[in-house]
């Protein structure tokens, strides 16, 4: 697990300020990034991700596309092939469906199916995730479909400081990443970030609080909730933010469920199939001696993101999440 | 016969497309600007592909291989465009231009190891790649159909980008045009001008379905119009048509003018592959009047006619190229089977993660014979 050693230098600022940041200075530090999407020019994204790199880089650098995700996706990889490293905006994660055999096909197979001989450095970016009441397929988080294609990393940040050097560190892969961005927390708060360039690990979790009694799991959005929920429970928690969801850092998972004996995932996504069933699974074959309660899964229900006006009785909210607490820290054998 | 199938099947005798060779080896239109020893390789190529799929569909019937497709009919296509090129640009060819690729000198044992079910890193391994590097990048097909396209047109935008004077050639069939993937590459490559030429290779059957039933417009070449394309109808069995229609579109997208989408009218005279019988679909006198019209004898009766190559230096050609072939197809008969952990390899870089490690050491106990399930490992990284 790795903690961000902290720069004097900081600059407060929100999620989707520190993308912007990290995308700014990656067009900097290398001609071969180019931005790849629609609404990412003028306008700068509609959550204005992209802002201001139009004007700076030029129309050959933020590409303004046609309105296709299976177009940016395959035009990205035939771009990558040639040694670009673009990076492509898909504006919803709701919306990555259309892009779904170029996804398979091409994005996550073209190195393994080309025995190595092309690399394929795209990073895709996607604002994911419920809580800022849109409209239907706007708050997906439907992160399994991407886990369970090998071949791209899935990584997921949960704080300003977090999202800029990951994103870094993404663009500069040479493996395709998707970069999912909780749209909750693009404005949700600050936090001083190192202005100075840096880069967090594609293939660590990080230890956001230490514990002794029970071990949370989440990612995004979800582990500001498991922050709120563990304060509110009479024991010592643990919490890991996954970081990275695809590969997983299983030794870190394990070493802590090892040490806790206890184990709550929690995720936005549905719950058959999600990650925590992959989690909860890894753990019961490989931490069974030490569980001292079995894993409980707090998650979205198994039905479509519902209406806005029912979202938060989708979400796992605070309450939810204590209760789970507290029901797996009173398990009796 | 429905009216909408009336509409599109190439055996109207109203040609509507551009010819310079007839069936008969006469010329109808001016012989292209190439030196006689390059249209005697274009002959040989084509030749060769139809080589190539005799031999290798005994293989197949031997059990050597899996499946196989074949261009038989269709050999004017690869080469036409193929010799339209110049060294450094990309191709993204289909699976029906193997006279595209032996044009270039594609080392033949190599795509029969492929075929035989070998993956590129093992070939490389064994079957070093002897012969001279091809001049031309050529990224392998996407079995998707149509996936390709818009790799092409990222690979075409990168040069417009770059201001490099490379150009990118895109092979397709009629059926894949159907696919989302073909209209949004080409639409990319339209918006960013891209030095794109894509071909239609229309041989107007995709597996069972006919042509009729991949589109209601009037020809696929129209397809052009909906992303901004120049566009041509060719002659698929006319490798001068091709030539002349590729190299005319080529030379329009290295002057940075935009892409150029292209139709080639041929037949698929075979099989869709070896597990197809085409016999249960469609008629033999349609098969029997493009076999009529065959490309490759239309190319030997012009090069016999003008007295390029006579028969007997023709006899002596093939009959080398047909020692070289099986000697090659020898060499890929001798490539060992890919070891088992190979399956592993290039899904991510840098070092396997602890999930996939694990499953290299179940693999490698159960290649052993050792029970996978008792291999120690509990977790630990």
């Amino acid at each position: 697990m790795n903690s961000v050693a902290q720069p004097s230098v900081t600059e407060d600022m929100n999620l989707v300020t520190a993308v912007n940041r990290a995308l700014r200075g990656e067009m900097a530090r290398d001609e071969r990034v180019r931005m790849l999407g629609y609404d990412i020019g003028p306008i700068g994204g509609v959550f204005r991700a992209t802002e201001g790199l139009y004007r700076e880089f030029g129309p050959d650098r933020v590409l303004e596309s046609p309105l296709s995700e299976n177009g940016l996706i395959g035009t990205a990889v035939g771009l990558a092939i040639r040694g670009e490293r673009p990076v492509v905006e898909i504006q919803f994660l709701g919306f990555i469906y259309n892009a779904w055999g170029q996804f398979v096909y091409s994005l996550a197979n073209l190195h393994q199916k080309s025995g190595g001989r092309f690399k394929v450095p795209v990073t895709v970016r996607t604002p994911f995730g419920g809580g800022i009441r849109p409209i239907p397929f706007h708050s997906e988080s439907t992160e399994s479909y991407l886990i369970h294609t090998p071949g791209v990393r899935v990584v997921c940040p949960s704080t300003p400081t977090e999202a800029k050097g990951l994103l870094a560190a993404a663009i500069r892969c040479d493996d395709p990443v998707i970069f999912l961005e909780h749209s909750k927390l693009y404005r949700a708060y600050r936090e001083p970030v190192p202005v100075a360039d840096y880069e967090l690990p594609l293939d660590q979790c990080r230890l956001v609080q230490q514990g002794n009694d029970l071990t949370v799991l989440a990612w995004g959005a979800m582990v500001h909730t498991a922050v709120k929920a563990a304060a509110l429970v009479d024991a010592s928690i643990e919490i890991i933010d996954l970081r990275a969801l695809a590969p997983l850092d299983v030794p870190a998972i394990l070493q802590s469920v090892r040490k806790t004996g206890r184990c709550v995932v929690v995720h936005e996504a549905r719950r058959t199939l999600g990650l925590g069933a992959e989690l909860a699974s890894l753990i019961a074959e490989h931490a069974f001696e030490w569980l001292r309660a079995p894993v409980r899964r707090v998650t979205g229900y198994d039905v479509f993101f519902p209406e806005y006006t029912l979202e938060d009785y989708y979400l796992p909210s605070v309450t939810r999440l204590r209760q789970a607490l507290e029901s797996v820290l009173e398990y009796q054998q | 016969m429905g009216a909408y199938e009336a509409r599109w099947t190439e055996r109207r005798p109203d040609e509507d497309y551009d010819r310079v060779l007839n069936p008969d080896g006469t010329l109808l239109g001016k012989r292209p600007d190439r030196s006689d020893e390059e249209l005697c390789a274009w002959y040989r190529a084509m030749a060769g592909s139809r080589l190539f799929d005799t031999l290798t569909l005994r293989m197949q019937r031997r059990g050597e291989l899996s499946v196989t497709g074949n261009s038989l009919g269709e050999e004017a296509i690869g080469v036409g465009a193929a010799a339209a090129l110049q060294p450094g640009d990309w191709c993204f060819p289909s699976y029906r231009q193997m006279s595209a690729l032996l044009y270039w000198e594609f080392p033949v044992d190599g795509m029969v190891a492929a075929l035989m079910g070998s993956p590129p890193e093992h070939i490389a391994a064994h079957l070093p790649f002897a012969g001279r590097t091809p001049p031309v990048h050529v990224v392998p097909y996407t079995v998707f159909l149509g996936a390709s396209i818009p790799h092409a047109a990222g690979c075409a935008i990168a040069d417009g980008l770059n201001r490099r004077r490379t150009i990118t050639l895109a092979f397709v069939g009629e059926g894949a045009t159907s696919e989302g993937d073909f209209y949004e590459g080409a639409n990319f490559a339209g918006v960013f001008n891209a030095p794109l030429v894509i071909i239609i290779q229309n041989n107007q059957w995709c597996i069972s379905v006919p042509a009729n039933r991949q589109t209601a417009a009037r020809t696929f070449a129209d397809k052009a119009l909906a992303v901004g394309f120049r566009q041509a109808r060719v002659d698929g069995n006319d490798v001068f048509a091709v030539y002349e229609a590729t190299r005319d579109a080529v030379e329009h997208a290295r002057a940075g003018r935009g892409p150029t989408l292209i139709e080639a009218v041929t037949y698929r005279v075979a099989d869709h592959n070896t597990s197809d019988s085409a016999s249960i679909y469609r008629g033999e006198e349609e098969v029997a009047y493009w076999k009529s019209r065959d490309p490759v004898d239309r190319m030997a009766r012009y090069l016999q006619r003008t007295g390029l190559l006579d028969e007997g230096e023709r006899c002596r050609m093939l009959e080398a190229d047909e020692q070289d072939m099986r000697a090659a197809i020898q060499r890929a008969r001798e490539v060992p089977p890919p070891p088992a952990p190979l399956m592993f390899d290039h899904h991510l870089l840098g070092e396997p993660s602890w999930g996939i490690r694990r499953q290299q050491v179940e693999l490698a106990a159960e290649l052993e014979g050792r029970n996978p399930f008792l291999s120690g490992d509990d977790g630990d990284a």
